[in-house]
């Protein structure tokens, strides 16, 4: 044999993840090394999910190895990815069937959250995860009309309900148990916070990696709620570049810093306009909003979308960008951003330093 | 972010809470300081002026602790109040400031011809 498991090891640290920025062997995804004679095989497991990816990652450690180690025979590699559950707090209760809750938020409404987070929901559903879609905006739900849903859950067997499906996500709103269009919640606070808690653990949430939660805009009773009883992984900020925007996205911002939220990073949507007859691209809101408060307050530039009349008829119509154009650039941006968020949750899920503390009683 | 607490000790005999945050500095805070401290509505009122003194809490003591969110923690006291949340900041605000916020409390105290004994 001319060369060991801890060559072979070596040389995967040399290799770096271009996606986490760290090399694979410190990243703990190198699993499962097996020589035999001359030959190599081992298994990379990604803490994120990168179906699109895999066959490149693939290719790049093989080429790499065999670089490294000039004497192998054959190196097989296997790449799959594997999500990690976040660790959550004691006294929170954990959410069943469910591995990491990631709220998408903004100051301001319209700027395009909901939108956003479905096609972000589609993304990771399009790498491989197992995604949920959970919609928070009791006065204003629209993910179903974005997803293409109607009817009611099912019932199932004592309080619970079966989330609705479609382009492989599962989802709940409220718009599924209210009786049309336009009937409204009209509701004071208790009651929506209530609705939100029940929406959350009394649907049948069937082993989801991510659980993407939209948000209403604001930083009131549901955030707060969602803030102190959801065992949330992280949030997702979304933003336009224009200056009013901003302005709110910065208090969304400091009030999950307040509450002990962690920012996963800030998503700039409607960053240019790109017109639809002559594809000329223009800063209509400003340019380098997002990227500046990013700076700011020290949170990760998750990414930019451009305004584009595609995304807006194709979210209303009930077949979201990432599902109905999958090749298109816009859909590769949304991949881009969703495999980001991916990326940082699995290091926030390997980060405990913040689970609450055992309170010791003592008779002294 | 103010530090995150890693450890967290009642002394039921003495009354103490001895809390230790991750930034390495821990607090000893008796039990009556924290309760008449409590950041509660009951407490604190809704405005400046509105705060109701707390009295007669000396030897109050602490049937729970319980997280809220990832930022503070319920108290729950046996004389039933439940309804403060000490953040993170505020415990260590209580902490570095507890000599000066004692004594003030002290003197609301005398001023209002009012005492840190239970009344019954």
């Amino acid at each position: 044999m001319s060369f060991s498991e801890a060559d072979v090891q070596g040389a995967l640290k040399n290799l770096t993840d271009p996606n986490t920025g760290k090399d694979f062997v410190s990243g703990k995804s190198v699993k499962n090394i097996k020589i035999n004679g001359n030959d190599l095989s081992l298994d990379i497991m990604l803490g994120y999910p990168a179906r699109s990816v895999w066959d490149e990652i693939r290719a790049m450690i093989e080429a790499h190895l065999k670089a490294a180690l000039p004497d192998s025979g054959s190196i097989g590699v296997n790449v799959t990815s594997k999500v990690v559950p976040h660790a959550v707090q004691r006294g929170v209760k954990l959410v069943d069937g469910v591995k990491n809750i990631i709220a998408v938020a903004s100051g301001k409404g319209g700027v395009g959250k909901s939108t956003t987070a479905v096609n972000i929901a589609l993304a990771l559903a399009a790498e491989g995860a197992r995604v949920g879609m959970l919609d928070a905006d009791i006065y204003g739900p629209s993910q179903p009309a974005m997803l293409g849903i109607t009817g009611q859950p099912e019932m199932l067997d004592g309080n619970f309900m079966a989330p609705l499906t479609n382009h492989g996500l599962q989802a709940m709103s409220i718009g599924f148990l209210i009786a049309s269009d336009d009937t409204p919640m009209i509701w004071r606070g208790p009651m929506v916070t209530q609705a939100l808690d029940q929406l959350l653990r009394q649907t049948r949430w069937d082993n989801l990696d991510y659980l993407i939660v939209d948000l209403p805009p604001g930083t009131g009773d549901i955030q707060l709620s969602l803030a102190q009883q959801v065992p949330v992984t992280g949030a997702v900020i979304v933003t336009t570049p224009q200056d009013i925007a901003l302005m709110d996205a910065r208090k969304g911002l400091k009030m999950f810093e307040k509450v002990g939220v962690k920012i996963v990073g800030i998503v700039e949507n409607m960053s240019t306009h790109i017109c639809s007859k002559c594809g000329h691209e223009e800063h209509i809101f400003g340019a380098g909003g997002g990227e500046k408060m990013c700076a700011e307050y020290h949170a990760e530039f998750l990414g930019s979308l451009p305004l584009d009349i595609r995304i807006r008829e194709q979210t209303d119509s009930g077949k979201p960008t990432v599902v109905a154009d999958p090749d298109g650039n816009i859909a590769k941006n949304y991949r881009q951003i969703a495999r980001r968020i991916a990326v940082k949750v699995a290091e926030m899920a390997q980060n405990h330093s913040t689970v609450f503390p055992k309170v010791v009683v003592q008779n002294t | 972010m103010s530090g995150y607490p890693t450890e967290i000790k009642l002394h039921q005999q003495s009354r103490l809470l001895e809390i230790a945050f991750d930034d390495g500095i821990c607090y000893k805070m008796p039990y009556e300081y924290l309760r008449v401290h409590s950041p509660s509505a009951e407490v604190r009122g809704h405005g400046t002026g509105q705060e109701k003194l707390q009295t007669g809490k000396k030897n109050v003591g602490i049937v729970e602790i319980l997280p809220v969110g990832n930022y503070a923690m319920k108290i729950v006291f046996d004389d039933g109040h439940d309804s403060g949340l000490y953040t993170w900041e505020y415990l260590h605000e209580l902490g570095e400031h507890q000599a000066e916020l004692w004594q003030d409390y002290l003197e609301l105290l005398t001023a209002a011809g009012q005492s840190r004994e239970p009344s019954h």
